[in-house]
């Protein structure tokens, strides 16, 4: 982790964040910012390996930081820092591409645990989000419908099970037991949900779009 | 000269059933008609009593005072047709015949003489004295054609034997009438009891007269019915059309037995004969529009024919008056006999119900028109009823009523509609009251959604930043470990606001998700079971709030207090409510001086939270116990 985009409006929680990113990675160069232009100017500018993204901004969200990374850098990992928990704020944010989410009133410690585990690929994944997840895919466009172009993204049987397990309220290493999958298998599914998540939402947004212009049509 | 003859027949009856034959078959509505007309019928006269019957007379064209014995007298018979006898000849004929008080009468029973025709007006002078006079004898001369007479003769100028009558006959020649009817002529006479007469002259004075009178009113009142109704209805130009044809029908009978009109008969005659056009375009308008076949060009041609009518009369001059009326009945008749064909035709195609009782009216009506056709042109001698005159209004009376029923049931069949279109409106209504209180509901949730996620907002935004600032900057770990405890109840507390129902099923994976993680990180073994079916029950977003709140505090208790190493978490679910209970195996809490359980473990809010959700929580513990926590909740 050599170069971190950090994108949060109150100076001091800036600060703050700071502080624990460095203390995470020592060697890593902090990139700040303050609002949604400037960050999209630094993602336009400069190469990142991760960036702790703010939602509410004075000139707008944190997604449209989240979702223009994605574009332009995908080997760039996006983590959510907000003070919102609930699923309205954060699933748009990982449907637009982010790996995962961290509460900024938690301890010190403990964020820095989570960001350390996020960043060596295992985002969390709460049991409302994975309903939210399933109910994505399971109301996705039919095959018909889906213009040529776009990629049909479908869950595994496996990922399936995970998000099923996960929604009914166990963690994924009770699930990694019971599957008898390795914690880094586990987390390569939960990725892997997360990946298809930010594609097939992609898919539907051009989909979206390519209907509302033959509406105005 | 004289011949004594006792009259015996009735012609009329014969005609009675040609009638009723013609029309057996129709419709009931025209049956009951002719019934009607069938029993007024069958009164007429069959006189047993003696009397004269005069069939021969001496006469003389004069317009003298006095009937003048002279070379231009000559015998004529009696009943003497003047358009045969005299053609041409238009103004007075007197007539003398003699006869004596007919054998086997009272010398005290009154004697009448009764003459079945004389046109236009007659006088009569028993043995010189004048004792009758029909009304005008110069014109514009009394129209006496269509009335019968019956002239009393008065005992005192009657003899036994050798009385002389003579009679002044004011007349017209038949080529200056509309009708053969109204051409000047004198019928036979007849002399007898004054009694036996009067009924017979009564019974005729029925069928020519007052019959005719009826049926105009009848049918002038019907016509003004129909106008009425298709005013109101512009829509079936036929209701309009017939109206004027049974008003305009009404009018012309009025020739029948109007008797003193204001100007001379040459006029009159004219005017009625002009007055046929309409009469005969309208009957044609009425079939086509009734039909649906409006023609504009037929309407045109028959409003030309309205104007071509009085100009060919003109035209013509008043000596050809009957030869350009029978033309014109002709042409008048073959129109609305192409018309009926229409009409037949088109509804033979669209309205098969209509047809028969039509088609049956239609022919009577073409029976009696061939008839009147023939009595004109004098195929057949004068009828002793005016066929046309009787029948046609009779027909008219059967479609008038044919059309007020169908107007009716239309009247019944738009009320019928005008009901079911009354319920479709109020079930609309009720439909748009109930979606309009929907709509609103949906809006007022709406609203209050925004409102609160709002709230929800500021709240974040504004308390929330300050609380984490102070979390995030704070040097005492007191205060910001308060702050953060603030910062998810202030999280709770807007999920309380924002929040929709939640299934209990996902309620108890969240419960469960976290408080196994956070047991986890405490090294604290957690042992969580749960109903094992999926349950569809809701729990409204505060229960989820505040359990969340009670399960969090029970679980940071043993986290922080109890020390211990295993954690049993139980949930039941019934139908009115659901359990939870946890259980650790830790030292318990220690009681307080007053036997009551530690406060600052956070008991006694647990306990308050449950109570606002109508449900209870109980502890258990005792040291070296651990500690029991049973949350109740109703569902």
């Amino acid at each position: 982790m050599n170069s971190i985009l950090l994108l949060e409006d109150l100076p001091e929680i800036r600060a703050w964040l700071k502080v624990m990113v460095k203390q995470v990675f020592p060697n890593a160069q902090v990139h700040e910012a303050a609002r949604v232009h400037d960050a999209l100017e630094l993602v336009s500018a400069v190469k990142f390996n991760l960036a702790l993204v703010d939602l509410g901004l004075p000139d707008g969200s944190g997604v449209d930081v989240v979702a223009a990374l994605r574009e332009s850098q995908p080997e760039a990992q996006s983590v959510v820092v907000t003070i919102h928990d609930d699923d309205d704020h954060l699933f748009p944010a990982l449907q637009a591409g982010a790996f995962g989410y961290l509460l900024k009133e938690q301890a010190r410690d403990l964020i820095a645990e989570q960001l350390k585990r996020m960043a060596q690929g295992e985002p969390p994944l709460s049991p409302s989000i994975a309903r939210r997840v399933i109910s994505h895919f399971a109301s996705q466009t039919r095959p018909q419908e889906r213009p040529q172009n776009m990629p049909h993204v479908a869950l595994t049987d496996r990922e399936n099970e995970v998000l099923l397990r996960v929604a009914k309220g166990f963690t994924l290493p009770e699930i990694g037991v019971q599957l008898s999958l390795s914690r880094h298998t586990i987390a390569d599914y939960v990725k892997q949900i997360y990946r298809k998540l930010n594609v097939s939402s992609r898919a539907e947004a051009a989909l979206e779009a390519q209907r509302l212009g033959l509406f105005r049509r | 000269m004289l011949e004594r003859l006792t009259a015996t027949a009735s012609p009329a009856t014969t005609t009675a059933t040609a009638i009723a034959a013609a029309a057996s078959g129709g419709s009931r509505w025209f049956g009951a008609l002719l019934l009607f007309a069938a029993m007024l019928l069958t009164g007429l006269p069959a006189a047993a009593e003696p009397m004269l019957l005069i069939r021969g007379a001496l006469a003389t064209n004069a317009t003298s005072e006095r009937f003048v014995p002279g070379t231009a007298v000559v015998p004529v018979q009696l009943p003497d047709d003047w358009a045969v006898t005299r053609p041409g000849y238009e103004g007075s004929v007197w007539y003398r015949t003699g006869f004596d008080r007919p054998p086997g009468t009272d010398p005290h029973e009154l004697l009448a003489l009764y003459i079945e025709r004389a046109c236009s007006n007659v006088e009569v002078y028993l043995n010189g004295h004048r004792i009758f006079s029909g009304g005008r004898m110069s014109e514009p001369v009394t129209r006496n054609c269509h009335y019968p007479q019956l002239v009393t003769l008065p005992a005192a100028l009657l003899q036994e034997r050798g009385n002389l009558l003579d009679l002044q006959v004011q007349g017209h020649a038949l080529a200056r009438v509309a009708s053969r009817q109204r051409a000047g002529g004198l019928s036979a006479l007849e002399i007898g009891p004054q009694a036996v007469l009067a009924a017979a002259y009564e019974q005729r004075l029925f069928w020519n007269v007052t019959s005719v009178q009826v049926v105009g009113v009848v049918l002038a009142v019907l016509g003004l019915v129909t106008l009425a109704l298709g005013w109101a209805n512009r829509g079936e130009s036929y209701l309009m059309h017939f109206g004027w044809l049974a008003l305009g029908w009404a009018l012309m009978s009025a020739r029948l037995w109007w008797r003193d009109l204001p100007w001379d008969t040459g006029v009159m005659e004219s005017l009625f004969c002009v007055g046929f056009a309409p009469v005969a375009g309208l009957a044609v308008q009425f079939l086509l529009s009734y039909a649906g076949l409006r023609m504009r060009r037929i309407e045109i041609a028959l409003a030309v024919q309205w104007v071509l009518v009085p100009a060919t009369l003109l035209l013509a001059g008043p000596n050809h008056l009957f030869l350009m009326a029978s033309g014109w009945y002709v042409l008048l008749m073959a129109e609305f006999f192409a018309a009926v064909g229409l009409y037949l035709r088109e509804t033979w195609h669209s309205r098969r119900d209509d047809f028969w009782p039509m088609l049956m009216l239609l022919i009577a009506l073409a029976f009696a028109a061939l008839v009147e056709l023939g009595v004109q042109h004098g195929v057949l001698g004068l009828p002793h009823i005016q066929m046309l005159q009787f029948a046609a209004p009779l027909i008219f009376i059967g479609v008038a009523v044919r059309l007020l029923q169908m107007f009716a049931h239309a009247l019944h069949a738009a009320e019928a509609g005008r009901t079911t279109l009354e319920v479709r409106v109020r079930e609309a209504a009720a439909e748009i009251e109930r979606n309009f209180t929907l709509l609103a509901e949906l809006r007022v949730e709406q609203v209050t959604e925004k409102e609160r996620k709002r709230i929800a907002g500021d709240l974040h935004d504004d308390l929330g930043a300050k609380l984490l600032t102070i979390v995030h900057t704070s040097e005492s770990e007191r205060i910001s470990t308060l702050a953060r405890e603030a910062l998810e109840e202030m999280r709770l507390s807007v999920r309380g606001l924002t929040g929709r129902p939640m299934r209990l099923a996902d309620a108890l994976a969240d419960w469960r998700a976290e408080t196994v993680l956070r047991l986890g990180q405490a090294n604290i073994e957690a042992d969580w079971r749960g109903p094992v079916e999926e349950t569809e029950q809701l729990l409204p977003a505060r229960g989820f709030v505040q359990t969340t709140r009670i399960l969090r505090e029970a679980v940071s208790n043993i986290i922080k207090h109890s020390g211990a190493s295993h954690c049993k978490v139980r949930c039941a679910i019934s139908d009115r409510q659901f359990g939870l209970t946890i259980q650790d195996n830790g030292k318990g809490i220690p009681m307080e001086l007053d036997g009551k359980l530690d406060r600052g473990h956070g008991m006694s809010s647990m306990k308050h939270r449950a109570k606002q959700m109508q449900g209870q929580c109980l502890v258990e513990s005792g040291p070296g116990y651990g500690t029991v926590i049973r949350l109740t909740l109703p569902l």
